[in-house]
């Protein structure tokens, strides 16, 4: 499971992985400065679902392109380790990833108030007099 | 292997369908964001979360069209672009995102201060 050589942190291939690592752990800060004026559902929405993507992509995307995971496919018959453990991984990585955008996505919904009807703006009515008109 | 697992892993459908509509209520947000606030965020949020659903979709979709004809028919140029253009997108798309909910919430505290 080990046998794959791991990648030196800053290399050019390294590049994406470093970069999710990046990402990830900017997009739960962001998530989490987002829920201090947001409140309510959305707000937890939003660092629940920035929570999962963030062990994805920090985590779990760089363990993968390392090498650390083994990748599981369905018509693959000979693994390093278990394969077990490779549909485990693989199980997570499908809920990480899929949870989190649902759930970041219907935080980010519900904050951009999709869901509720636009408010109707408030009718002024008509005036019935013009300016220039005299009463008498 | 276990029935339930089985149908959840190998068809796949269930938790990619989460992931498209995700993707799909973040463009969805955006385009509001976009619309009502004026909020500038929305508009990469918009374009990220496009790119990451095109190249989603592509891989769903992929492995039910893409045969030996269909790959003499694109030709190299076609088949470097179907290799290399997935990966950017993914990566430009969470990029779009994450830049444009810094914009969002930094327009936002800007607001609201």
């Amino acid at each position: 499971m080990r046998s794959a050589i791991c990648l030196p942190l800053a290399s050019i291939e390294a590049v994406r992985p470093v970069f999710m690592i990046v990402m990830g752990i900017f997009l739960l800060l962001i998530a989490w400065r987002l829920s201090k004026v947001t409140s309510g559902w959305s707000a937890r929405l939003i660092v629940g679902g920035a929570f999962l993507l963030a062990f994805g992509y920090a985590v779990m995307m760089p363990l993968y392109d390392a090498g650390a995971i083994e990748h599981y496919g369905p018509l693959k018959k000979h693994y390093h380790g278990s394969a077990a453990t490779a549909l485990a991984w693989y199980t997570l990585k499908l809920v990480l990833m899929n949870a989190g955008w649902l759930a970041f996505g219907l935080g980010l919904a519900l904050h951009a108030k999709v869901f509720t009807p636009p408010t109707p703006a408030r009718k002024v009515p008509p005036p019935t007099l013009t300016s220039h008109e005299s009463i008498a | 292997m276990n029935l339930l697992l089985e149908i959840v892993i190998q068809n796949g459908l269930l938790f990619d369908a989460c992931g498209v509509l995700g993707l799909g209520l973040i463009g969805l947000a955006a385009v509001k964001l976009v619309r009502n606030y004026q909020s500038w965020g929305g508009t990469m949020m918009a374009f990220g979360a496009i790119s990451l659903l095109v190249a989603r979709l592509f891989f769903l979709i992929s492995p039910h069209f893409v045969n030996d004809d269909f790959l003499t028919a694109i030709g190299p140029l076609g088949i470097s672009l179907m290799i290399g253009l997935p990966p950017l997108l993914l990566t430009f798309g969470l990029a779009g995102i994450v830049w444009g909910l810094w914009g969002h919430e930094r327009w936002l505290n800007a607001e609201t201060r």
